[in-house]
């Protein structure tokens, strides 16, 4: 995933006014599940942006990740990527979703969602703050309204 | 039976006495020794006096030899205590408990997957439970100094 | 295939739990953690299998320095950082030979009473959720936004403080912030005695809650079943009591036990635990002593340990937490680090639970258990006698997969 992402007039009406959020855990320490938990509790109120989680992953638009990959998750990983419907984003989540974090060099780790499916976006911090991360999906969604974030993997 | 008791009955089987840190009574027996001391204690003490904290392996390659540390909490006192066996580094086989004590089953299944230790008589023992499939089916064990991980 | 009469066999896949780093199941198809075979509604019968995430932690400690593992370690789980730190900690100042001030134990002492109280409140707000309660789930994670506050004035950090060091603490508090944590905790008491007294009091959670997952003092002792599930069968063990690390020895408090034994006791063992704490929140910040500076200086600290071992214990959230920390004096990496943690117990050892409640009931014990949240998966239903398979949310599964 290396090529810089064209920017294409596509519709992504659905996705822009009310993302629906799919969270998976790779092989996480749980601090930034904790933290997406807590980003869509009332304090933070999430739904003014019309997140929601969603129920299934053939509901979802975007995949949140968190976690170092282990190399069992990864197989899922792939897996649930397909498994979305067109357009589908990905939010890779803290420090370990991004390359591995203090686990790259272990001997079960794949080291960073990227190596496993294309990423949209990366939030940093270990773990990042809930406003970080609802921060993070306006900041994509800005993105895709203005066509600067492409859906890979749809045609 | 209260502490003293207790540990009088674990005493019979030492080879040796030690410390470790803090002030856990450490009593090293015979590999064969193991299962007759839990069987004591069940049969003494019954399953009330006594719960089974940790099973640690250590693997000590430059003395050819791998450490099995079991360590048991007394109740009610809660005091623990450890009980250490060394086993050949090449062959480290043991007599499985979990037919005594049924909360032994975690600890041998990791130590099993991660470091090679044979609990003979344990019915779930697997390889590629934790370690990666790959590693599992190199035979790698990778809390093996020699491991290569 | 099976030989007793099995119609259904349901998979709870999880990713994740706190136990990372030993056990793990990068099993056969897919992690799959309790496979649950049931003849129409009741369970026969549940495999459980480890499907964590191995991270290789502990060959991950021995490549790194002892100083580096206080922060590889304290990652083992985002719920419980503080107390695999100070675990972690205590062991080295064990083969050191260092001892911290009185400040700086009690300083400890209060994050780790901090964390006590969220995590509780996390998974009495998953239970209450289970049961349908969502609104009390709601209501619970928005007074524990509260603690994460607390926690941020003490250590900096909502999640990963990062809060403990050989020989002490990373930062001090001055009395502004002591006059803002104890503000904190005083608005949330009378929240949580609310909050005991709906699940003393409301329907549903006594009728979902009651006599559900019950297990007596001899199962918990030889199952090595620890922390609030062997504590409301009435085993009375908590570290804090009988090491009387840190500052324990000095601060008063209470081992809470129930005799019931059942998935509410477990609940309201926690839940008397929160309050425990909050005692001993406020006792610590009005009586933390002056004794000098309880952040050491890191320059100073010993950068060749000598040979050695320790077995340090901790009353972790979830139960009794060890490690076991070896230095062999030749390297400046441990040679050995063990992490057992409580959910490894509780989890791996727990198959025989829940033979003879119905499926329904099969959420409400797990979550009883204290695993991860992650845990809100999605669940296979595979339905022998239609031959079909299905997915349906975790939740869904304690309504009796009706939605």
């Amino acid at each position: 995933m290396s090529q810089k992402p064209q920017t294409k007039k596509v519709d992504y009406r659905l996705v822009k006014y009310s993302p629906w959020l799919v969270h998976f855990n790779t092989g996480a320490c749980n601090g930034c599940d904790i933290e997406v938990l807590a980003a869509l509790t009332p304090l933070y109120d999430p739904e003014r942006f019309g997140v929601k989680l969603s129920p299934s992953i053939r509901h979802g638009d975007i995949l949140v990740v968190t976690g170092a990959v282990t190399k069992k998750a990864a197989d899922r990983l792939k897996r649930l990527y397909d498994q979305m419907p067109c357009p589908k984003f990905v939010l890779a989540v803290g420090a370990c979703a991004i390359d591995g974090g203090v686990f790259s060099k272990s001997y079960s780790v794949v080291g960073g969602v990227d190596r496993v499916v294309p990423v949209s976006a990366y939030i940093p911090g270990c773990p990042p703050r809930p406003e970080a991360i609802l921060d993070g999906v306006v900041k994509l969604l800005e993105a895709i309204k203005k066509g600067e974030v492409e859906s890979y993997g749809c045609d | 039976m209260d502490a003293t008791e207790k540990l009088r009955l674990v005493e019979g089987f030492a080879l040796e006495k030690g410390v470790l840190k803090p002030n856990r009574k450490l009593f090293i027996v015979k590999p064969e020794d193991v299962r007759k001391i839990f069987e004591s204690l069940v049969e003494k003490t019954g399953y009330e006096g006594f719960y089974l904290s940790t099973i640690t392996g250590t693997d000590l390659k430059d003395e050819n030899k791998v450490s099995l540390d079991y360590y048991i909490v007394l109740l009610p006192e809660e005091e623990t205590i450890v009980i250490r066996t060394y086993l050949p580094r090449e062959n480290p086989v043991v007599e499985s408990i979990i037919d005594i004590v049924p909360g032994a089953l975690a600890g041998e299944c990791e130590t099993y997957d991660l470091l090679g230790v044979l609990f003979r008589g344990n019915p779930f023992l697997k390889r590629g439970f934790f370690t990666p499939t790959e590693l599992a089916e190199k035979n790698v064990y990778p809390l093996r100094k020699d491991s290569g991980v | 295939m099976y030989d007793m009469s099995v119609t259904k066999i349901v998979e709870i896949p999880v990713v994740t739990t706190e136990v990372p780093i030993g056990p793990q199941h990068p099993a056969l198809h897919e992690p799959v953690m309790l496979k649950v075979y049931a003849d129409g509604e009741e369970v026969v019968r549940v495999d459980v299998n480890t499907g964590y995430n191995h991270r290789g932690i502990e060959k991950l400690c021995e490549k790194n320095t002892f100083y580096r593992d206080i922060f590889i370690v304290s990652r083992v789980c985002g719920i419980c950082n503080a107390v695999h730190a100070n675990c972690y900690v205590r062991a080295l100042e064990q083969i050191l030979d260092v001892t911290p001030n009185r400040r700086a134990k009690f300083l400890r002492v209060l994050s780790m009473e901090l964390e006590r109280i969220h995590s509780h409140m996390l998974i009495n707000a998953v239970m209450a959720e289970i049961v349908g309660f969502e609104t009390l789930f709601m209501q619970i994670m928005l007074d524990r936004e509260k603690v994460m506050k607390a926690k941020e004035i003490l250590t900096g950090n909502r999640v990963s403080a990062d809060f403990m060091i050989v020989g002490g603490v990373r930062r001090d508090i001055d009395d502004v912030k002591k006059e803002k944590i104890k503000e904190i905790l005083l608005k949330l008491k009378p929240r949580v005695e609310y909050y005991v007294k709906v699940f003393e009091e409301d329907e549903t959670i006594l009728k979902r809650l009651i006599d559900v997952g019950k297990i007596n003092y001899r199962d918990a002792t030889s199952h090595s079943f620890v922390g609030p599930p062997a504590r409301a069968s009435g085993v009375r063990i908590d570290s804090r009591a009988s090491d009387k690390y840190d500052a324990y020895d000095e601060i008063p408090f209470n081992v809470v036990t129930r005799n019931e034994g059942d998935s509410w006791a477990r609940m309201m063992v926690r839940w008397s635990e929160v309050m425990e704490s909050i005692e001993m929140g406020l006792y610590i910040l009005s009586n933390l002593p002056l004794d000098g500076n309880p952040v050491p200086d890191e320059r100073r600290l010993p950068r060749k340990f000598p040979p050695g071992e320790a077995f340090t214990r901790v009353e972790a959230q979830r139960g009794e937490l060890t490690y076991y920390v070896m230095s062999d004096g030749k390297s400046q990496n441990p040679y050995r680090v063990k992490i057992r943690t409580p959910s490894f117990n509780n989890i791996v050892n727990s198959a025989f639970m829940y033979v003879g409640y119905s499926l329904a009931d099969v959420p409400v014990i797990l979550t009883s258990l204290d695993p991860c949240i992650s845990c809100m998966e999605r669940v296979t239903v595979i339905d022998l006698e239609k031959g079909t398979r299905e997915r349906i949310p975790f939740k869904q599964l304690s309504s009796g997969g009706k939605r």
